[in-house]
């Protein structure tokens, strides 16, 4: 099984999945998804470009709200 | 009066900046955004809990209004600068409120990290609005490194105290080329029209209109407080005398003999 992580949760990868992919399948349709891979921040405008690889680590984050 | 507030070549009508947090609910805080007429808010960047899915704050703010991601939760600069990238990197601005905090007790920021961050991230592009104690010589080496205001604190993070350090934020804003935003601990609009007064040239409050027992209505009183404020810096405010001036002529009294 190909997985990676994200927010230190196991995901199972799709075949050629992309991070665009990836927020799609986690249901995350809000206005920001902030996206880091490997503790490199991931370029919005590359999502549906960058493809995941196995032993990945993802961090998802997004806006809340804050001071 | 046509009053503005220029932060980085953009220019602000409100000189009024407001927190999202602690609200107790997303209606009221845009509600109170908008009641406030300010044009930044702040948010925080948090991993998302795939277990505890709530809305997305974003969609309850007003288009025109610009948010400012903070680096709240960071406690050294690598930490800041990496919140500072992920945000930018998914669509966030490009302006950042740094804020390096490795004391949980009062939320005082680390000055050296403060400003090794802040030289990393204007390096890298960004609009940066540091949050820090209000220090003359720290203020001007952050000007020097290229952040776009200095944000002094008047007290601690959501105490509501005032302004404590009021003397010190006074020569900042002597000494400033840049926008000075008085940020954390104003809890009343008293406050916020005294820093105005001082001739600061914007505050940021939180806490004090998320608690207020009507937010709505207190982020108006802030609004009006920081205009009334502001106007009377601008009016230019009179000297004060050791004893009293009378206002009525002394001459001609009804009375006299």
């Amino acid at each position: 099984m190909t997985t990676c992580t994200v927010n230190g949760r196991e995901h199972e990868l799709e075949r050629g999945e992309t991070v665009a992919r990836l927020l799609d399948r986690l249901g995350l349709t809000g206005r920001y998804a902030l996206v880091e891979r490997n503790g490199e921040p991931v370029q919005r405008a590359s999502y549906p470009e960058v493809e995941l690889e196995r032993g990945d680590t993802l961090i998802v984050a997004r806006p809340v709200a804050g001071g | 009066m046509n009053d503005t507030l220029t932060i980085a070549g953009r220019t602000f009508g409100s000189r009024l900046i407001t927190g999202t947090g602690k609200y107790e609910s997303f209606e009221t805080m845009r509600d109170a955004v908008l009641a406030s007429g300010c044009e930044m808010v702040t948010v925080a960047v948090r991993r998302i809990d795939f277990d505890a899915r709530d809305e997305d704050l974003t969609t309850f703010l007003p288009d025109d209004v610009l948010l400012l991601p903070n680096t709240a939760g960071s406690e050294t600069a690598d930490e800041a600068v990496r919140v500072a990238r992920l945000a930018r990197a998914g669509g966030l601005p490009d302006w950042i409120k740094l804020e390096v905090i490795p004391d949980p007790r009062y939320l005082l920021p680390d000055p050296v990290e403060t400003l090794r961050a802040a030289a990393t991230l204007v390096e890298d592009g960004f609009t940066v609005l540091p949050y820090m104690l209000p220090d003359p010589v720290l203020a001007r080496k952050l000007e020097e490194v290229g952040c776009a205001t200095v944000m002094p604190l008047a007290a601690p993070i959501g105490s509501g105290r005032g302004l404590k350090l009021r003397d010190s934020i006074r020569i900042m804003i002597e000494q400033a080329e840049v926008p000075v935003v008085v940020d954390a601990g104003l809890g009343s609009p008293s406050h916020a029209a005294e820093a105005m007064e001082m001739g600061a040239d914007a505050v940021l409050v939180n806490t004090a209109i998320a608690h207020a027992d009507d937010p709505v209505a207190m982020a108006r009183a802030f609004r009006l407080a920081v205009e009334a404020g502001r106007l009377g810096y601008e009016a230019g405010i009179m000297d004060e005398a050791e004893t009293a001036q009378p206002s009525s002529p002394v001459a001609g009294l009804v009375t006299q003999p």
